[in-house]
């Protein structure tokens, strides 16, 4: 005969989330309310409970495969994107940590190669690169920090005359829609 | 010694009028700005520089005989459109600004102009230069959004002390202050920045630049440049649109802008917003009036001259003359058209600049390639 719904339950699979996920059917009637109807049989209820349930198994068995095999694949992309990035960051930041290194020299070797607002820049600058969060690509100033490098970077090779730039990166330092031409089209 | 005094009185009566006296032509493409000499040196006439998309920049002088001639061109150093151009408040020194990203510096020895300098840094079209009432700090602007600050180091050395970011769009003109350290930026973005420096290292005043007056600040020399106050739209009754220009009036309390949205707006720009501010007053600048309805098309440039009359040129092809209303004091201070001369050149009006040293003598560069000088005439009282 029919079985009843926790009569299905007891007999149903591994997995304790799917038995909380079948939903609990009231008993005896189905909520009519306190006036009281004709009670439904309980066979019309069972009888559907099944097939309904069998769906259900289905679904989770996919979720959960989808899951995992998402994960998996996810983890692998992230971690290419998290190479890439790193390895832009990284090789900006170790160009002008190198640019640094070769003008602290020059500095050490003769105090007044450079004049002292030049030096006080460099020291800025080198400030600001020992403080980038490298290990917290996450730290939503990470974007900020850089713009100010790259900033004080240009400002100290303007002022030394020098055409150093870091190859790596597009040339604007701040990637905005284009100007829309003007009306008249002026500069 | 009678006809000279009656042309004078000839000259001053009548209804005002500008008269078209010279037309220098010889750049072969539009002329975008004009920068008379502010110093031109003991004994010699007036000396005005032009810039233009001809990529030189043309330098002019008047002979014994009473006409213009182009005394110089200052020719293979940009590679593209010379955009503005500014002498130095000794006029020894003229700074060309170009869409090629940097701004050479010529020196001016009475002869001959030669590059003594180049200064790189903006990323892309320089559009205005500006020296600052010492002398010893240049700052120029460009569609990169970003304002540079120079400072002057002995023989021709440029030292980059700050780069202002503030505005998010192309900044059109850089203007500073006739007498204290504050700067004044325009932009695209439809506001107008004035910046004060928070400090400067200690200056030697040259000998030849002590006709200026140079505020000295003396705390920690940190170079950090502050936008004190911004004039919108919303806040300030600014402008709708694009400003253009800026220029201050003589005594440096008043400052006129001009913009896309075809009207001239007067600040008062008395509050001294380089001093550091004292908490409970806030001081600032202000709208004083606009001039509606005068130009049809943008207006692109505006400059008081030291009689406190503002000259205006716009897209309509036209010059206009403005001066305070002197009798009608209720709401305070109000401007009225003088004149307004109609198809003064044949295309846009790209600039407009009154002479130091003849405050009658008005020249006006157009699209059209030419630079007119034109001669303020009349009565300008009602």
């Amino acid at each position: 005969g029919i079985r009843s719904t926790s009569q299905l339950i007891a007999t149903a699979g591994p997995g304790d989330e799917w038995r909380r996920r079948v939903p609990t059917l009231p008993r005896g009637g189905g909520g009519r309310g306190a006036s009281g109807g004709p009670e439904q049989p309980k066979n019309d209820v069972d009888f559907l409970e099944p097939s309904v349930l069998l769906d259900e198994t289905h679904y989770q068995e996919g979720y959960k495969t989808g899951y995992h095999d998402g994960l998996a694949s996810g983890k692998e992309e992230a971690r290419q994107v998290g190479l890439k990035m790193g390895f832009q960051v990284g090789e900006e930041l170790g160009f002008y940590q190198g640019c640094l290194d070769v003008w602290t020299s020059a500095i050490s070797i003769d105090q007044d190669a450079f004049s002292a607002r030049v030096r006080k820049n460099i020291e800025q600058l080198a400030s600001l690169v020992s403080s980038y969060p490298l290990s917290d690509p996450e730290n939503e100033l990470v974007q900020d920090m850089m713009e100010k490098i790259r900033l004080k970077f240009r400002v100290i090779t303007a002022s030394l005359g020098a055409k150093l730039e870091y190859e790596g990166r597009p040339a604007s330092s701040r990637q905005d829609v284009e100007d829309f031409p003007e009306q008249r089209r002026r500069h | 010694m009678e006809d000279a005094a009656a042309a004078a009185a000839a000259a001053a009566a009548g209804p005002a009028e500008l008269r078209e006296a010279h037309r220098l032509t010889g750049h072969t493409d539009r002329v975008w700005a004009l920068a008379w000499n502010p110093a031109p040196g003991p004994g010699a006439g007036p000396i005005l520089a032009s810039c233009s998309g001809d990529k030189t920049v043309r330098i002019w002088k008047r002979a014994p005989d009473g006409a213009w001639r182009c005394s110089d061109v200052l020719e293979d150093t940009h590679n593209r459109t010379v955009r503005s151009c500014a002498w130095s408040p000794n006029g020894k020194l003229l700074a060309t600004s170009s869409f090629d990203a940097t701004t050479a510096i010529w020196e001016y020895t009475g002869g001959d102009f030669e590059c003594v300098a180049t200064l790189e840094g903006h990323e892309n079209e320089v559009k205005s230069v500006s020296w600052s009432p010492s002398g010893l700090l240049l700052a120029t602007c460009s569609r990169d959004k970003m304002v540079w600050i120079w400072e002057m180091q002995p023989g021709n050395e440029f030292d980059c002390v700050s780069v202002l970011q503030g505005h998010t769009q192309d900044v059109k003109m850089v203007q500073w202050h006739p007498f204290l350290d504050i700067l004044v930026s325009v932009s695209y973005d439809n506001s107008i920045r004035p910046k004060r420096v928070e400090s400067l290292h200690p200056l030697t005043i040259d000998v030849d630049m002590a006709a200026c007056l140079t505020q000295v600040w003396t705390d920690d020399g940190d170079d950090e440049w502050h936008c004190v106050q911004t004039l919108t739209e919303a806040d300030n009754c600014g402008h709708s649109s694009t400003v253009w220009a800026v220029s201050f009036n003589h005594k440096g309390d008043r400052m006129v802008t001009c913009s896309d949205d075809r009207t001239l707006k007067i600040w008062d720009t008395s509050a001294d917003l380089s001093q550091p501010n004292n908490g409970d007053d806030h001081e600032s600048w202000r709208h004083l009036s606009t001039l509606t309805g005068y130009h049809g098309r943008t207006i692109f440039s505006a400059h008081w001259s030291s009689e406190d009359i503002i000259a205006s040129g716009a897209g309509d092809d036209a010059i206009c003359l403005f001066a305070e209303e002197k009798s009608n004091m209720v709401e305070g201070p109000s401007y009225k058209l003088i004149l307004k001369k109609e198809r003064a050149h044949d295309m846009d009006v790209n600039c407009v600049r009154w002479c130091p040293q003849d405050p009658r003598l008005l020249a006006s560069a157009s699209d059209d390639g030419a630079v007119k000088l034109w001669e303020l005439r009349g009565s300008l009282l009602d």
